[in-house]
């Protein structure tokens, strides 16, 4: 992987690129705070251009002023040769876009009917009647919606909402597309299925695209693109050009005992990761053998087991830019090695084997069994039974709406269950008196901080809520600032602290009575790479160290890597529930492995590929993703089809599975039997 | 339709209609909008109508009579045949009516003294005691009226009585007498001075006043705050297109209203209509006008829902309260308060509805307050259109 060479031999046709948008010193502030600043960018015309960023990064701002709908202050954005300065111009270049805002469905009309939102979309933009039936029924049924034209808006799942945002947004033909995160917080499946809908659609019609998203996972999608930080581009090119910014090798590896393995890692290397047992350690400017020996050298007198050179991932690279500029937050006093601080939590150290599969019944921690929530007629959790064992990281992993915050709130005793029970330490939650809630720790979706309090303030004032004395307040809040590497912060406002920052504030305010149960409800949603990196830290101590039992919720599904178990929850079910590792073997035994095709002319490589009859087959940019049992014989049929089609095949190579390819294999799986049945 | 759409680049009806019919469909549908804009303006005609009287009837009073001859029953049956007070009963001391006042079972008690009958029949002048709750000075001022109309009543049926037997005169050739200047009543617009017939107009007035800016400034600002208006920013739709067409199923709305409240005011309160109907109905469509453009500028400042709730809350209801002449009329009104109340269109609309329910005055009178009502819904609808943008800052 990872020869340039070989993309721009396969680029796009060799005749001068079309500039679409040009946009050069670009800045854009909202009173003092300066969200965009000096900025340049082009887009060519059919390419499909992101934006890939964490919250705050200035995307949105970009979006929006390309779409002529906020102003800015500095720099010129030209589209289509008009220079966009004034609402006036603005409106010159305006039948010519598609512009979908932020937000899951927020910008159609809940009462509206599907039908009635598109008609409207058509109305505003004067589509003739008779090609706005034309296309209208061509687009609802290249989405699949049709069968739900008369249905309100607001009754449609979050991926049916995105696809009707995409049709309105397409429903005038323009020929630039401008979607802001339009596959945040959709489920995988959709998330795959709406690509798979828009990379069609912009082909037939010749459309280009600027897409914003957050999920570092969708790089391989664009064409071209620019990775966003705080207001600036950190690079920006065809996605392998910037994988080959930082170049180096991704090695993976397990280690007896963790711990010293990573305090070890942590000294040499400056990306260290534990996901579950595994850990990770991005070895810069380094090749597969040679990052292996530099690995092998810094454990040593430490057990390594399966170590294994790959190639990084974006996030890698991401990660690796912002330390060369020093954006991290990271507080040079901050504890990279322990937890145990000026008065540290007991050390309840766990022995490895309670992590064992056959660990006592007492081991359990949180138990779940049949668990119902009905809120009216409809079913938000649908009879969900798992156990989770004393001092596990577990992990909810599903999309917005498939039933985790209702799970952990009837763990947690916020809600009480329709029926089934939750059990946690031991105490069945429906009728859990006070004590029980002294001993779990929660933290809601929204950070739950009060935003007008300093950060000490706002650990005592968790301290009283709990009835802590004054010497133990004193002792948790140094404890909290030391653990959440929040000194240097303790007089800021909480509203003012940046996203990461805060939400280790709120982690600890969970944690101030020690609790031994902890539940974290989306916490990294909106963190940057680096802030999401540190936290996972942190957990993973007070998981190891401390023997502290986590259960989260998230809808990343890179991150669920970080824990020892999981459960894939789709529609208020679990599809799955093992470790990561089992999930992807599983995968691999049920489906295969995955494979990545290169070829010179990837659209008709797909049609081709889709006929022989592959799994999974799916574009991602310029490669073709499919999985197959057999590689070796899969690798000679791919060639023998595509060679008969004159397609001259560049690369073939397998790629690890991602969580994502096993999420989106068990729903499909769990799909097509249900239809079964239903026939 | 196609050549008209061609004829003008900047008004399209097509657009405009895209956007009002979306707008009516959402608020039929939202029950809580739908709620909003057609339950609570009549709740409101109700609670007002039913509870904004300024007629005292009915006040619940007692009598102490210390004499209990027949003179001072007499007396007392002057107040307890009356429709203005409500008899509770006699008492012997003033000791026993104490905790009923102070729990407003009563609101004023008689106190006749003893030798009543013997005094006035000799000749001499006796002082009959009333104690009035003072709490509310404007329904004491009023008892107070009532008390003396009715003692004087009797003082001179007494006298008349007392001098046509002395004298031997025919008693209404007494009362000439005694009465020389007679004053002759007659109340103009509203004979009966049932209050209620000034009031169920001017809540017209009041509840066409905050119903229209209320709905408004919440329809745009939802938008914004759903972020639905990026539709509107994105596409082609001009600001002066989007304006008409989200504002006018409101104007619509507001004079559905406006027939309703009309129906109410009429039949149920049994206001007298006795001016144009036609020109009442146009001039309260500018008024509907008007009052949604103080919600679309609401709306242009206001970010969130709530926001616009209380923003237009206080710019309507304070205003409709106290500068419209609801209650006091303008010009008893302070100095200062007058400005502010000619500065506000409610005034103006208040002279139509009571020209037109009451004193049956057309547009002849009344087109200086139609002229300045215009006037305000050319300057809110200007100041709307330029203050709002498709391109904002933030």
């Amino acid at each position: 992987m990872g020869c340039a060479a070989v993309v721009k031999e396969s680029g796009r046709s060799p005749k001068a690129a079309v500039s679409v948008a040009r946009i050069s010193g670009f800045v854009k502030k909202y009173r003092q705070n300066v969200a965009v600043r000096n900025l340049d960018l082009e887009i060519h015309a059919g390419e499909i251009y992101g934006l890939i960023g964490p919250d705050g990064a200035g995307k949105s701002s970009l979006i929006k002023a390309m779409a002529g709908v906020l102003s800015f202050d500095q720099g010129t954005v030209n589209l289509f040769g008009t220079n966009i300065d004034s609402e006036k111009s603005a409106e010159i270049v305006k039948p010519r876009i598609g512009f979908m805002p932020q937000g899951l469905g927020l910008n159609l009309y809940p009462n509206l009917s599907v039908e009635e939102n598109i008609n409207f979309f058509a109305s505003l933009r004067l589509v003739p009647a008779d090609e706005l039936a034309r296309r209208k029924q061509k687009l609802l049924s290249v989405t699949r919606l049709d069968r739900f034209k008369d249905r309100p808006m607001k009754n449609l799942s979050g991926g049916m909402k995105q696809k009707l945002g995409l049709v309105c947004t397409l429903i005038h033909e323009p020929e630039l597309i401008i979607l802001d995160e339009p596959t945040t917080g959709v489920d995988p499946v959709s998330r795959r299925d709406f690509w798979s809908i828009l990379t069609d659609l912009l082909r037939e019609q010749g459309i280009t695209a600027l897409i914003s998203t957050a999920y570092m996972d969708e790089a391989t999608r664009f064409h071209r693109m620019s990775l966003m930080f705080e207001g600036e581009v950190m690079a920006k090119g065809e996605p392998d050009d910037i994988l080959n910014l930082v170049p180096g090798t991704v090695v993976s590896l397990h280690a007896d005992p963790q711990a010293r393995a990573v305090s070890r890692l942590k000294e040499q290397f400056l990306q260290v990761e534990s996901l579950g047992s595994t850990l990770r350690v991005f070895v810069e400017n380094k090749l597969p053998n040679a990052a292996v020996q530099a690995v092998v050298a810094a454990l040593d007198g430490i057990g390594i087991k399966d170590i294994q050179p790959a190639a990084p991932e974006l996030e890698d690279v991401f990660v690796a830019l912002l330390h060369q500029r020093h954006l991290t937050d990271d507080a040079p006093d901050c504890p990279q090695d322990s937890l145990s601080g000026p008065a540290a939590l007991q050390p309840v150290t766990l022995k490895p084997e309670s992590l064992n599969p056959d660990a006592l019944e007492s081991d359990i921690a949180i138990k779940a069994e049949a668990l119902t929530k009905n809120f009216g007629d409809f079913c938000a959790v649908d009879k969900i039974s798992f156990c989770v064992r004393q001092g596990e990281i577990f992990g909810l992993l599903g999309a917005n709406g498939a039933g985790k915050t209702t799970a952990i709130k009837i763990l947690n005793g916020i809600l009480t269950p329709t029926s089934g029970y939750g059990q946690v330490a031991g105490v069945d939650m429906r009728c859990a008196g006070k004590d029980i809630k002294n001993r779990i720790g929660y933290m809601s979706q929204l950070f739950s901080l009060y935003q007008d309090l300093t950060v000490v303030e706002n650990i005592r004032l968790y301290s009283g809520i709990y009835g802590l004395s004054r010497r133990e307040t004193r002792e948790r809040i140094a404890w909290v600032i030391h653990m959440a590497g929040l000194s240097g912060y303790e007089k800021k406002l909480a509203g003012r602290l940046p996203m990461g920052v805060g939400q280790r504030l709120a982690l600890g305010c969970a944690l101030v009575h020690r609790p031994r149960i902890l539940f974290l409800d989306e916490p990294t949603s909106g963190v940057d790479p680096v802030g999401r990196r540190r936290f996972w830290d942190i957990l993973f101590k007070l998981s190891r160290e401390d023997g502290v039992t986590i259960m989260l919720t998230t809808h990343y599904m890179s991150e669920s890597e970080h824990c020892d178990r999981l459960a894939l929850m789709y529609a208020g079910r679990i599809v799955a529930d093992a470790s990561p590792l089992e999930m992807k073997e599983a995968l691999k035994n049920d489906a295969g492995h995955l494979l990545s095709v290169l070829t010179g002319q990837p659209l008709v490589a797909l049609k081709q590929l889709e006929k022989s009859g592959f799994d999974g087959v799916a574009l991602f940019s310029k490669r073709i993703h499919l999985l197959s049992k057999d590689p070796g014989a899969a690798e000679k049929t791919i060639r023998s089809v595509l060679g008969r089609g004159r397609i001259d095949v560049v690369d073939i190579a397998e790629r690890p599975l991602s969580m994502e390819d096993v999420f989106v294999y068990r729903v499909l799986e769990l799909e097509k039997g249900e239809k079964g049945l239903e026939a | 339709m196609k050549r008209m759409m061609n004829m003008n680049r900047f008004i399209n009806i097509r657009r405009i209609w895209a956007v009002a019919s979306k707008e009516w469909l959402e608020i039929v549908r939202d029950r809580l909008f739908f709620a909003l804009s057609f339950i609570v303006p009549v709740v409101l005609m109700l609670l007002f109508g039913f509870g904004l009287s300024f007629d005292v009837e009915n006040l619940p009073f007692a009598i102490i009579d210390r004499d209990n001859s027949a003179l001072s029953r007499d007396y007392a049956f002057q107040y307890i045949n009356s429709r203005y007070f409500d008899f509770k009963g006699y008492a012997f001391d003033q000791r026993d009516l104490d905790p009923l006042l102070t729990d407003n079972k009563l609101r004023m008690f008689i106190v006749i003294p003893e030798h009543f009958q013997k005094q006035l029949l000799n000749g001499r002048p006796v002082t009959v005691q009333t104690h009035i709750d003072g709490t509310y000075p404007f329904r004491a001022n009023t008892a107070k009226g009532y008390v003396s109309a009715i003692n004087h009543s009797f003082s001179m049926s007494l006298m008349t009585g007392h001098f046509s037997k002395r004298y031997g005169l025919r008693p209404d050739n007494v009362q000439t007498i005694l009465q020389p200047v007679k004053l002759g009543v007659r109340y103009l617009y509203n004979q009966s001075l049932n209050s209620i017939w000034s009031v169920a107009p001017k809540l017209i007035m009041a509840i066409l006043l905050i119903s229209p800016p209320f709905l408004t400034a919440l329809g745009v600002v939802r938008e914004k705050e759903s972020g639905s208006i990026y539709n509107i920013y994105a596409s082609t739709v001009s600001r002066l297109e989007f304006l008409i067409g989200k504002l006018s199923p409101y104007v619509l709305i507001s004079s559905i209203n406006a027939v309703l409240l009309f129906v109410f005011a009429r039949f149920l309160y049994g206001a007298p209509f006795k001016g144009d109907l036609l020109f009442f109905a146009l001039a309260t469509v500018l008024y509907v006008i008007c009052t949604t453009g103080i919600g679309l500028v609401v709306s242009v400042f206001a970010k969130t829902q709530v926001a616009a709730m209380i923003v237009s809350a206080i710019v309507t209801v304070v205003p409709a309260a106290l500068y419209s002449g609801v209650i006091i009329p303008i010009p008893s009104l302070s100095e200062y308060a007058q400005v502010a109340a000619h500065l506000l269109p409610a005034m103006y609309y208040t002279q139509i509805v009571l020209g037109s329910f009451l004193k049956g005055v057309g547009l002849a009178a009344l087109w200086p307050d139609v002229l300045i009502l215009g006037i305000y819904a050319v300057i809110l609808f200007l100041a709307g259109y330029l203050l709002f943008t498709k391109r904002p800052r933030a």
